[in-house]
């Protein structure tokens, strides 16, 4: 249990990849964008001659902070969307549209209660926001990785359905959008009773904050990073900033209320001594970790990374440190770790709330637009002089803090082998065998085996449209699987209408074969199980069929056989009159002479038991045959028994080969046992 | 929206294509050995040999299917040749029939 919870939390955090890289580019946008056209800001620098609204360095720079910001602000649906697509196991670009299928739909089914209940003015101040130009609650990223994770719970369990004929265009992963918007319309009425209550929760911690000096400018920034994992900061320390929950002050002849407002009327007023500590403790925190702290531990993450893998999350890790450093935007480098390692996070958020202390505690006081990067220093800090705002002293507690944040993460890292970036298992490589990977492939057998029926007909498809490498291009629609390939002559007809097609078409390299509504299922399949060819070589083994003598094919006397015109395989003299199959599989055809059986096994090999040489003759006397065709059938399966004494008395051989019709299909077949044999012990192997 | 293709080319078949019936006389039908043999024989060509009985088809080279024909003597199954030199494949095709089934 305690593994399969480890290994999805590792699936969401890899998944997590995908919205991340593209967040230290929207830091960057809308960290400069918004610092240089912040009006306080240009007026404080005097940059209003330079950079003023209407003209181009200000249109720029506003175009930037925009671009930034509705990233930032969509992020929720840019998680909705990429973790559906990471965690889903097949047809991710479904899983993307369902994402925002139910994003869209959940956020609407919240917004129609609220309009029901009177509107945004009948909730609590601060717990409606408006997301692509809906009125919601405000549930930040965390509305939309619920999004994500259910919508790939629901792709995967449903994306192969398959339904009754007259509905079954609807099946398949066409289902997917569809039971998303049924399942997400009833999450958002639970959300809109459920949320409010997670909010109160936070708004009593607020007055907890403010009732406790030292201490609660610890549990503030403590309660602040703890937040950020759920979207849920902006609803605790917006009031803080804005609200007169963080402090009153006379300035300059006017009422400021808000720890960030006061901060900002100091910055406008001339007769600013000193920034108010009281306003800045809720702030100034921020610079030690976020400049000097997280890219430490960026750097013990690329560090620890495995060496073949440090090119690669090198260049994620940078930028992702970069943007903590010089914006102050965390998440990217934070949600790198926050999954696959929660333990990392929460000593993050201890260290982050003492650094609020300790800025606190020695009277540092420099203020922020909105994040705590090397922009908002400067501009905020060093610009204003450490007169008026203690600022040096980030320098050597932020030095400190990188030192305590690399080592700290160094030593978790090593220490708990957490799966940071560049240390995950990648199945392919891993040499060792773990318990975890063990159990995986356990899982995996069990899959081939119970979709072992599709498997077949996926392969007569494949071997019709003249295997693997003729593919071009495949796709589907409403009834047709639509194929282009590269040799249209290697296309045989007759496999595809084996496979359950109505008709095939041809024109130049394109072929269509006409399914019927099912296709989609049978596109799916197909896809899944070209990728299992992919990942695994073929490495069969045939069992032994009877208890006899095993001897080559080459020597049965027969020029069919011991020639191998029928194909490669190995015969058997057996010692009772009884034949068993060699593996699991499918009954593919008795002969109504009933003196020898066509299998295919669950992989697809085709395999012929022929009792006897020219036993055809004996007309089915001698013979009883306990399987029919299309029978399903597991290893060592009576199949036939016959009367060994009979046969050998009307004057025939007994001796049985086992032929692999398809020995075409592969590299190699070849017995690897000879002599004494009893049924089930390994006899052919096949590559 | 569904995709629909606006043409289909269906009747247009390979201009060149051989093809002959043949009614079983050996009275054990095409059971495995002669599967095998048929099978062998029509790899051998440059052409796409299939051989249909009723409304079952199956690829000549293909000795599993060949024999899930369950073709046996008195049945009239419907050779077909497309590709490569089908005159020589069509004729080579005849001479094994006759030969052997």
């Amino acid at each position: 249990m305690k593994d399969k919870i480890f290994g999805v939390l590792q699936r969401v955090g890899r998944s997590f990849m995908l919205p991340i890289a593209m967040l230290p580019i929207a830091g960057l946008l809308l960290g400069i964008g918004s610092s240089f056209t912040n009006p306080t800001t240009l007026t404080a620098y005097h940059l209003t001659g330079i950079i003023r609204p209407g003209g181009i360095i200000y249109a720029v720079l506003t175009i930037m902070k925009a671009a930034g910001s509705i990233v930032f602000d969509n992020l929720a649906l840019l998680f909705a969307m990429g973790v559906a697509i990471g965690m889903a196991k097949k047809e991710k670009a479904v899983a993307a549209l369902s994402g925002a299928v139910g994003y869209l739909i959940m956020n609407t089914a919240i917004s129609a209660l609220i309009t029901l209940k009177g509107g945004a003015s009948a909730m609590p101040a601060n717990a409606v926001t408006r997301v692509l130009g809906i009125t919601t609650l405000q549930m930040g990223v965390f509305g939309g990785i619920i999004v994500g994770l259910g919508v790939a719970a629901l792709h995967n369990r449903f994306y192969k359905i398959e339904f009754p004929q007259v509905i079954s265009f609807f099946g398949g992963s066409r289902f997917v959008p569809i039971i998303t918007a049924v399942v997400y319309l009833l999450a958002g009425i639970g959300m809109f009773f459920i949320w409010p209550v997670v909010q109160s929760g936070i708004s009593y911690l607020g007055n907890l904050v403010l009732e406790s000096g030292y201490v609660g400018t610890f549990l503030y920034g403590l309660i602040e990073r703890a937040l950020i994992p759920f979207g849920l900061h902006h609803v605790f320390y917006m009031p803080f900033w804005q609200t007169d929950l963080g402090g009153t002050m006379m300035i300059d002849g006017n009422m400021v209320s808000g720890a960030q407002n006061i901060f900002f009327a100091e910055l406008a007023s001339k007769g600013t001594q000193h920034f108010s500590l009281s306003a800045a403790r809720f702030m100034t925190g921020k610079f030690p970790f976020m400049i000097f702290g997280l890219p430490a531990a960026a750097l013990a993450m690329y560090k620890t990374a495995r060496p073949e893998k440090k090119k690669q999350v090198g260049g994620l890790l940078l930028s992702a440190a970069l943007t903590s450093m010089i914006t102050g935007i965390t998440e990217p480098l934070e949600f790198t770790f926050l999954f696959v390692a929660p333990v990392m996070y929460a000593v993050h958020c201890v260290l982050a709330g003492l650094s609020y202390m300790i800025m606190h505690i020695l009277h540092v006081t420099v203020g922020m637009t909105f994040s705590g990067g090397a922009i908002d220093l400067i501009l905020f800090g060093i610009l204003q002089g450490s007169s008026k705002t203690n600022w040096v002293w980030i320098i050597p507690v932020g030095l400190f803090y990188g030192v305590v944040y690399f080592f700290v993460f160094y030593f978790l890292i090593r220490k708990f082998n957490l799966k940071t970036p560049g240390r995950e298992e990648d199945d392919r490589e891993t040499k060792l065998y773990t318990r975890k990977d063990f159990k995986e492939t356990e899982v995996q057998k069990q899959e081939a085996a119970s979709s072992g029926s599709s498997h077949r007909v996926s392969a007569l498809i494949l071997q019709g449209l003249g295997g693997k490498e003729n593919l071009s291009d495949l796709d589907c629609c409403a009834t047709r699987l639509r194929v282009t390939v590269n040799d249209p002559s290697l296309v045989t007809d007759s496999l595809l209408k084996e496979s359950g097609a109505s008709a095939v078409i041809k024109k130049g390299n394109g072929v269509q074969v006409i399914y019927g509504p099912k296709v989609s299922v049978i596109k799916s399949d197909l896809l899944d199980f070209m990728e299992m060819e992919n990942e695994k070589p073929v490495n069969m083994d045939l069992s032994a069929y009877m208890n006899g003598t095993a001897i080559p094919l080459s020597e049965v006397e027969d020029e069919v056989f011991s020639q191998k015109i029928l194909g490669e395989g190995v015969a058997i003299k057996p010692e009772e009159g009884k034949l068993y199959s060699p593996c699991r599989g499918k009954v593919e055809m008795v002969f109504d002479t009933k003196h020898a059986i066509n299998l295919v096994s669950d992989q697809g090999c085709e395999i012929l038991l022929h009792i006897g040489i020219d036993t055809v003759k004996l007309g089915g006397k001698y013979f009883d045959v306990h399987v029919s065709d299309g029978q399903e059938i597991h290893k060592g399966e009576l199949l036939i028994s016959f009367d060994l004494d009979g046969i050998k008395g009307e004057g025939y051989e007994t001796t049985t080969p086992m032929i692999i019709c398809n020995t075409g299909d592969y590299d190699s077949v070849r017995a690897v046992n000879s002599g004494k044999i009893s049924v089930g012990e390994k006899l052919v192997k096949i590559n | 929206m569904l995709f629909v293709p606006q043409t289909i080319n269906q009747g247009k078949k390979d201009v060149t294509m051989k093809t002959f019936d043949y009614t079983i006389t050996d009275e054990l039908g095409i059971h495995a050995r002669p599967a095998g043999l048929l099978a062998k024989t029509a790899k051998e060509l440059d052409s796409d040999v299939t051989i249909t009985k009723g409304e079952k088809t199956a690829g000549a080279s293909k000795l599993m299917m060949l024999m899930g024909l369950g073709i046996k003597q008195g049945d009239t199954v419907t050779v077909t040749i497309t590709g490569g030199d089908e005159e020589k494949s069509c004729r080579i095709m005849r001479e094994f029939f006759e030969k052997n089934l």
